[in-house]
């Protein structure tokens, strides 16, 4: 019988001083954190996002909880802290790194969770109807939402405003799972998770059918280590005959046939369900299954078959009507992932430029411990092969679709546990469950410092145009309720508070979509001008401090040209003002 | 031989009773509790006990999974067919939990 590689540090005995003072130091990191975050007032007002305008003591609760952290992995001979601090501290890094704007507003960030509940609340209305958007060929994620929204009787907005908490959560308990099954070295699982939040500044965790995904994939891979892993036999060469006793010699890690059975069932449960609720995780969990698979170290051979044939019979059944208007690899290419995942994103405002550059930092500091972790493990003989893979197999599907520009978002966040992992070899001593120096344990403290300050920097770098002031969500509710069915309403750009429960209700247009590549007054103002009067049912422009602040910060306009296309727009005839606040003007569009 | 254990009894008999409570309707935040439990983590549970999974947190982590996981399927499926409610859903997941502990309950007595 395999299995879980067994913590050998006892998980009794006496409370040690260093144990109080490490859950005292998260306590009062917390707290630190959290009186800091709810003296920020909303709208943000820098293009650098929240890291501009939270105060010193957020940056000292961080630092405390560090230190607390370093202080309780090093422990002593034995190993780290005992569990309960090592998850108490934990679960505080979480609510810091991933719950500061929740201590900011009660508003959820950005527009997508907005528009998922939209269409958790438009699926239990209508059913699934594929013609309506993709979300309707992939319904998984959101049938599940409107069961537990419905059942739960929970408002719907809380709901949104947790999710990355609550994501980021499930995330580390299925990481933590996994790698049970790939290090022996109890300082090495709690490092990975410290650095697995470190290193997440993709932000996919809020209400979302990708975060749901990963979540599954990341079970899918503890199964894949773990109860179906296999012991692969000698390699003796590529020559035909060599391989094939490579692969007869496998042998299962896990002796007992039933419980190989039971997680064979599991894993095809979950295989279904990630085929049903995402577009992007199931080629990723694809990939990763068939890297495991022809590597010898999965038992279950045909698991990358079976696999492949639930995802194309989605792909071709109840996917199909969306597949019909966009076919997979359309856009594939290199050099167009290139232009559209890097080139495109490094533009914009000084402040906004900062911090695309910055996420590029972090993903090149953790990628290149990561390979300075291989090649120390690789040179003493100890490098796991499933590491790499996992970590290197999500790099394939980046040339095959642009995703939009987030591809490369999406393959560093799969990546991540892996390079975390694989990083956690050169920044751990060498020898096996070893105790870090003071030295050592305070060059960490530094570092891991230093990467939290990149996080919050990346991760909440767009806090000007996804942090909604009251005000904006207030005239939202009111343009939705005056507009007529079928009306259109105009936001300047996606970062809109909508659609969360008048999905289908009205037109969403964005004055970026209409006007494409070109936003310049004299172009763009008549565009939109047009379509709004061409719309039978009339249309309600709505033009908020966000919305507009997202154009500016990513170079799309400038202040002065916006301010000139509203004033155009305003003159025209059928365009009256309808509805005003501190940070929103509604122009009503009567039309033709 | 020996008898069925307390847990699976447990986890079967709570399935009933917190399914009919769910569908009934509960004062706030008890029928958010209910539910969750009901919806995700008895399934879940009852499901992962038939996988005889030893390891800790692997259990842990496929309770919630598992939960999910069914909970989507059964979900989408109802949406397919047309038949989708909550009370649907929720029923229909206690009886996959109470199956569930008959499964494991014949386990137990054949152990």
């Amino acid at each position: 019988m395999i299995d879980e590689l067994e913590v050998t540090r006892p998980t009794g005995g006496r409370w040690q001083r260093r144990d109080v003072l490490c859950i005292v130091a998260g306590v009062v990191a917390l707290a630190l954190v959290v009186g800091a975050a709810s003296t920020v007032s909303v709208p943000v007002n820098s293009d650098l996002g929240l890291v501009a305008v939270l105060p010193y003591p957020f940056w000292i609760g961080v630092l405390i909880l560090n230190i607390a952290f370093f202080v309780a992995l090093r422990g002593d001979a034995d190993g780290p802290a005992r569990r309960l601090v090592m998850m108490s501290l934990l679960v505080v890094f979480v609510l810091v790194l991933f719950g500061t704007p929740i201590f900011v507003t009660d508003i959820p960030r950005g527009e997508v969770a907005f528009r998922h509940l939209g269409v958790s609340d438009a699926l239990s209305q209508v059913g699934v109807d594929p013609d309506i958007d993709a979300y309707f060929n992939w319904p998984g994620f959101f049938a599940l939402l409107a069961t537990m929204l419905a059942a739960t009787g929970l408002d719907p907005v809380t709901v949104a405003l947790w999710a990355p908490v609550v994501n980021v959560g499930l995330w580390l308990t299925a990481v933590g799972a996994a790698t049970r099954f790939l290090t022996s070295d109890p300082r090495r699982r709690w490092l990975v998770l410290w650095l697995f939040c470190l290193g997440n500044w993709q932000d996919q965790d809020y209400l979302s059918p990708q975060a749901f995904g990963f979540f599954l994939y990341l079970v899918l891979i503890a199964l894949l280590v773990g109860p179906l892993a296999a012991r692969p036999a000698p390699f003796r060469g590529f020559r035909r005959a060599d391989l094939a006793e490579w692969w007869r010699g496998r042998a299962p890690a896990d002796d007992r046939p039933g419980h190989r059975v039971g997680a064979l069932v599991v894993a095809l449960l979950l295989i279904v369900v990630i085929c049903a609720s995402h577009q992007l995780t199931p080629f990723m969990m694809l990939v990763a299954i068939t890297a495991l698979t022809l590597s010898g170290r999965v038992w279950p051979s045909r698991l990358p078959l079976i696999a492949g044939i639930v995802l194309v019979l989605w792909l071709v059944y109840p996917a199909s009507p969306y597949l019909v208007g966009h076919p997979p690899l359309e856009d594939a290419g290199l050099g167009a992932a290139i232009t559209s995942n890097v080139v495109d994103r490094v533009s914009g405002t000084p402040g906004h430029v900062v911090v695309v550059q910055l996420r590029v930092l972090l993903t090149i500091v953790l990628w290149s411990l990561a390979a300075a972790g291989a090649v120390r493990d690789w040179r003493r003989g100890r490098l796991d092969l499933r590491v790499i893979l996992l970590a290197f197999s999500p790099v394939l599907i980046f040339p095959v679709q642009m995703y939009g520009g987030e591809m490369l978002i999406r393959v560093s966040l799969f990546a991540l546990p892996f390079i975390a992992l694989q990083a956690c070899s050169i920044l751990l001593p060498t020898e096996g469950s070893a105790r870090p120096s003071s030295r050592a344990t305070g060059a960490l403290v530094l570092t891991c410092f230093l990467l939290a300050a990149l996080t919050v920097t990346g991760r909440f770098g767009n806090a000007q145009y996804d942090v909604f002031a009251d005000s904006e969500v207030a005239a939202m509710d009111a343009v939705e309720e005056m507009a007529p069915p079928d009306s259109a309403i105009i936001s300047a750009a996606h970062p809109t508070p909508w659609r969360e429960d008048a999905y289908l209700d009205h037109q969403y247009r964005t004055i970026e979509d209409l006007c494409r590549q070109d936003l310049t007054p004299a172009t763009c103002a008549p565009t939109v001008y047009e379509y709004a009067r061409r719309n039978a049912q009339g249309a309600y422009l709505v033009l908020m401090k966000s919305a507009e602040a997202s154009l500016v910060i990513q170079g799309d306009t400038t202040t002065p040209d916006f301010a000139e296309m509203e004033r155009w727009l305003r003159t025209q005839e059928g365009v009256q003002l309808s509805f005003r606040n501190a940070h929103v003007r509604v122009y009503e569009v009567v039309p033709e | 031989m020996s008898g069925v254990s307390r847990l699976t009894a447990a986890l079967g008999l709570a399935a009933v009773v917190l399914s009919v409570a769910t569908v009934i309707g509960l004062p706030a935040p008890l029928q958010a509790v209910a539910a969750i439990t009901v919806l995700v983590l008895l399934p879940g549970q009852a499901l992962t006990r038939l996988t005889q999974v030893t390891d800790v947190a692997l259990g842990a982590v496929l309770v919630l999974a598992i939960g999910l996981g069914a909970l989507t399927f059964v979900s989408t499926a109802m949406f397919y067919l047309a038949l989708w409610s909550w009370q649907a859903c929720v029923v229909t997941m206690g009886v996959i939990t109470v199956l569930a502990c008959i499964v494991r309950a014949r386990q137990e007595v054949a152990w």
